[in-house]
């Protein structure tokens, strides 16, 4: 039982040995890392496009009405056996009713793509997405 | 004269083949060496490329031994600000705080689920939107779940952070982003005590998933722990 309750935990831990994406990189070598202003002068240009937008925070009507429209949506009932979904779902999660399991399956896959790298999640923290290493290919670098 | 690009400061030693062939190198000074690159006119852009490329220099170097990352953007002028820079007290006790420690960073991320546990205290709310979905009674819904929900990530940060303290050297968290983020965390730890902490966060996934989901990145630099304001360490 024990041995179970570890397979089905390991999914929900995302982990990287570094840090891959852009969001990452940005909260990392701009807020965080020795600063040394005495000595060194900092010379940047293009902070400001990077930054912008990084943070999101519950405080829009826009938020607060998706959210009701989430509540609105999702089962409540399905609270009681929330606990039972990655069962059901290693049992065949097709089967089980949409509405229920739609959030752990969603969250399973983006797990899974940001760990294989293909990113996508889609809603809100593109930022995250944004960074994964295929992106490193493709052509960002009209500021240059 | 030279100008240089800080990525860090770690001790003297040989530098990757593969850090070598992209110009990085170290100037020494009395066991403490700078991580730079030599640099044209100009500042640095920061762009995607210039961010990645900073945190894999000192990420990498990293791996072998101790790194105090720089934040990004510094220039040193000449030979001699390195050097004066590397004449800091301050340096010194940080390189040694950190010789056997690393950074993990952990992000706690809600999937959509979270919304229904929030949700169920909160009926009367929904069956008024339900029964009107005016925007007047989303608001006051989204509200309240809106609070639910900041309810839930102090608690839940709370819970993660008291069973892993008793793991690490020093937390600091910092304000997530995004509307479903849990919490943030940079946790500092010694490098071989990085298996008990993924070994607690199963635990605590068992306990708490779903709907929340952990991402943990690391072994890194201790980018959140090199302030050199901070007073020594004994």
């Amino acid at each position: 039982m024990a041995v179970v309750q570890r397979e089905s935990s390991a999914g929900y831990i995302t982990r990287a040995p570094r840090s891959s994406g852009l969001a990452d990189v940005l909260e990392i070598l701009l807020d965080r890392g020795l600063v040394i202003d005495a000595y060194v002068r900092v010379s940047l240009v293009g902070i400001e496009l990077l930054t912008v937008d990084l943070r999101v925070v519950i405080a829009s009507v826009d938020t607060y009405l998706r959210f009701a429209e989430a509540v609105n949506r999702l089962d409540l009932r399905a609270v009681d056996d929330s606990k039972s979904v990655p069962d059901l779902f290693e049992k065949g999660g097709e089967e089980v009713a949409e509405t229920k399991t739609k959030g752990a399956v969603e969250g399973g896959m983006d797990a899974i793509k940001e760990k294989i790298g293909l990113g996508g999640g889609g809603d809100d923290d593109d930022d995250e997405d944004d960074g994964n290493s295929r992106s490193r290919s493709r052509s960002r670098s009209g500021n240059r | 004269m030279s100008r240089f690009y800080l990525y860090g400061i770690t001790r003297p030693r040989e530098v990757p083949e593969r850090l070598r062939e992209q110009g990085i190198f170290l100037i020494d000074r009395e066991g403490r060496a700078a991580v730079v690159s030599e640099l044209d006119e100009g500042p640095v852009e920061a762009t995607r490329r210039n961010l990645l490329a900073h945190a894999d220099v000192v990420e990498q170097l990293h791996e072998e031994s101790v790194v105090l990352p720089a934040r990004f953007g510094y220039i040193l002028e000449s030979d001699d600000e390195v050097l004066e820079l590397l004449a800091l007290p301050e340096v010194e006790q940080l390189l040694e705080r950190h010789e056997r420690t690393c950074e993990l960073t952990l992000k706690g991320t809600y999937e959509e689920s979270v919304l229904a546990e929030v949700g169920a205290a909160l009926n009367p709310l929904r069956d008024a939107y339900r029964a009107a979905p005016s925007v007047e009674a989303g608001i006051a819904l989204g509200e309240a779940v809106g609070e639910g929900l900041a309810e839930r990530r102090a608690r839940d940060q709370a819970l993660v952070l008291d069973k892993l303290r008793p793991l690490v050297l020093d937390v600091l968290t910092s304000e997530p982003a995004g509307e479903f983020a849990a919490f943030n965390a940079a946790l500092l730890v010694e490098r071989n005590g990085v298996e008990a902490v993924e070994t607690q966060l199963e635990q605590l996934a068992a306990r708490m998933s779903p709907p929340l989901h952990f991402k943990l990145v690391g072994p890194l630099p201790p980018y959140s722990f090199v302030r050199l304001q901070m007073p020594a360490v004994a």
